[in-house]
């Protein structure tokens, strides 16, 4: 790479840093201060992944548009706002950023409370029930939007609503209320969005979530208005927007499949899920007869099939062909003098398996190559089930480490006393991970 | 029409799944496992040059700043030792990884284009 850069003496020692240490040549290793003081692991959702995930509800938030329930108030919306300003552009320009603007308020307002109580819904979304009762509620949801019944909010509420004010105020409120129309279409979606927000519980992500959300949602509209000629141009609603629905309804089955996962067996979850996304695709690409108006259509369906059956296939084969994870064994006090006999460091995981972050910790941390090697070599690696409670050993281990939660990870030294500043209480990526066990091993007595 | 479309849409989704599989689980060369010769091969292509461990050691000894030592392991591999006086300048082995590292690693050598560097 630096020959690309124009250096013309580079040279690559393939070695590396084994062999120099082989023979006894100098190194060096970070000061312990440094790394001991290496940042604490900030909010799971950062940088790249946060940019992703904006970008998936801006389109989530445009895909809205087209529910039954917003996309009828499309012509509505963009007369009005070609009624109210007479024809000059400007004028247009301003009612669509207040429209906008409404919409964010209310959408915003929401996200930011959901992370305001996130802790007490972070820790309510562990409980068993509460996950079942979150599942059975998106599954209700998803009946509505499937057709089995009827979502509507009182007669007087969405008149009130849809009632024209003068100017400016009026736009911003029709925006404020957009949110409260719609909400039978949008509800279900917003609502796992709350949910995902609250779990995450960071203020600023709740804000920016559902501001991106509510950019998404009016974005289309906004252009629709500054462009009035082109309405013509939108395929009329009809037939197809009940699919739009179905599909939103597979999408719900999946995410409630999605939040009971922790309570299931590994291997129900994911069947489970794959086994959801094939019928998705074979229900709306195949079996459902619905036509319409425009020639994508069919092949929009025929994609719908292809990308369930493929999603099907990536999750199955995925968990399938996954490489074999850290040999846990179970806690004994033999282990632990075994450990300190040879001068091993250990790793104690404190885990449920309905929580979240563990089977997060398994899946991807304790399953990364490195960190099983690692682990094989260098490390005692005991893991405590603390799913069914009662246990009196566990108690008394309980109390002994002071776990309150899981997960919990506990890093103990070659003479087995905790490193305090190395335990772990959320889910760490691998790299992160290595880090820790490293720190672990160089611990000075 | 309908059908085979239908058919040939399922065929492409089990094709790209399996080769996404396979390309997620393919067998990845370590670094320990490669041989002198491919080391060889790959650093041909790339228009560099090896050094073995006692050549390094030689310049080394004689005259520590003469080469700039870049250590592109990750952060827990450089936590765990590193040779006394190399930079750590992480770098994913991926394209997008030495995409990204283009500009700071330029910021890192200098301006002085012919000073030996050896990177591992």
């Amino acid at each position: 790479m630096a020959v690309q850069l124009g250096y013309k003496n580079v040279y690559r020692d393939p070695l590396g840093y084994p062999a120099w240490q082989e023979q006894g040549l100098p190194v060096a290793s970070s000061p312990r201060e440094v790394w001991e003081t290496a940042p604490a692991p900030p909010g799971p959702v950062l940088g790249w992944s946060l940019l992703w995930t904006l970008l998936g509800v801006f389109a989530g938030g445009m895909a809205l548009n087209l529910t039954p329930c917003v996309y009828p108030l499309i012509p509505i919306t963009v007369s009005y706002f070609a009624g109210l300003s007479g024809g000059s552009r400007g004028r247009l320009l301003a009612h669509g950023l207040f429209y906008l603007g409404g919409l964010a308020v209310t959408n915003t307002a929401l996200g930011v409370a959901a992370a305001l109580t996130g802790g007490l819904m972070g820790a309510l979304l562990q409980n068993p029930f509460v996950l079942l009762a979150v599942a059975g509620i998106l599954l209700v949801f998803a009946a509505s939007l499937f057709g089995l019944w009827e979502l509507r909010l009182p007669h007087r509420v969405t008149q009130a609503a849809t009632r024209s004010y003068a100017g400016f105020f009026g736009t911003l409120f029709m925006g404020l209320t957009l949110g409260l129309v719609a909400a039978p279409c949008i509800g279900p979606f917003v609502l796992g969005l709350l949910t995902w927000v609250a779990s995450q519980g960071s203020v600023w992500l709740g804000f920016a979530v559902f501001f991106t959300l509510s950019l998404g949602l009016g974005l289309p509209l906004f252009f629709l208005a500054l462009f009035s000629g082109s309405l013509e141009k939108l395929p009329r609603s009809g037939e197809w927007l009940i699919w739009v629905r179905q599909l939103m309804g597979w999408v719900l089955v999946g995410l409630a499949v999605h939040f009971i996962r922790p309570i299931l067996p590994e291997a129900w979850g994911v069947i489970l899920l794959g086994l959801i996304a094939s019928a998705a695709g074979v229900h709306l690409g195949l079996l459902d007869r619905t036509t319409a108006g425009f020639r994508a259509f069919p092949w929009l369906k025929s994609g719908v099939f292809a990308a369930g059956l493929l999603v099907a296939l990536l999750l199955v084969g995925s968990w399938a062909l996954r490489g074999p994870g850290v040999a846990w064994q179970p806690y004994s006090e033999a282990l632990l003098e075994e450990a300190r006999k040879q001068q091993k460091p250990v790793i104690i995981d404190f885990y449920a398996t309905w929580c979240a972050p563990c089977r997060e910790l398994d899946d991807l941390t304790f399953r990364h190559p490195e960190v099983v090697k690692k682990a094989a070599q260098d490390f005692v690696m005991i893991k405590i089930d603390l799913t069914q409670k009662g246990d009196p050993q566990h108690a008394r281990l309980l109390q002994h480490y002071q776990v309150k939660g899981v997960p919990t990870v506990v890093f103990l030294d070659a003479q087995g006393r905790e490193i305090t500043g190395l335990r772990l209480v959320d889910f760490l990526p691998p790299d992160r991970f290595l880090l820790r066990m490293v720190q672990a091993q160089k611990s000075e007595p | 029409m309908n059908f085979k479309r239908n058919l040939l849409l399922a065929l492409t989704a089990l094709l790209l799944g399996g080769a996404i599989l396979s390309y997620q689980h393919r067998p990845l060369p370590s670094p320990v496992d490669a041989t002198w010769a491919d080391a060889q091969r790959e650093a041909e292509r790339g228009g560099y040059r090896l050094i073995t461990t006692q050549e390094l050691a030689a310049r080394y000894q004689q005259e520590p700043h003469s080469v700039l030592l870049v250590d592109t392991r990750q952060d827990w591999e450089f936590m765990s030792g590193y040779i006394q006086g190399a930079l750590h300048f992480p770098i994913e082995p991926t394209w997008w990884g030495r995409w990204r590292a283009e500009k700071p690693l330029l910021a890192l050598l200098g301006p002085d284009k012919n000073r030996p560097v050896v990177f591992y």
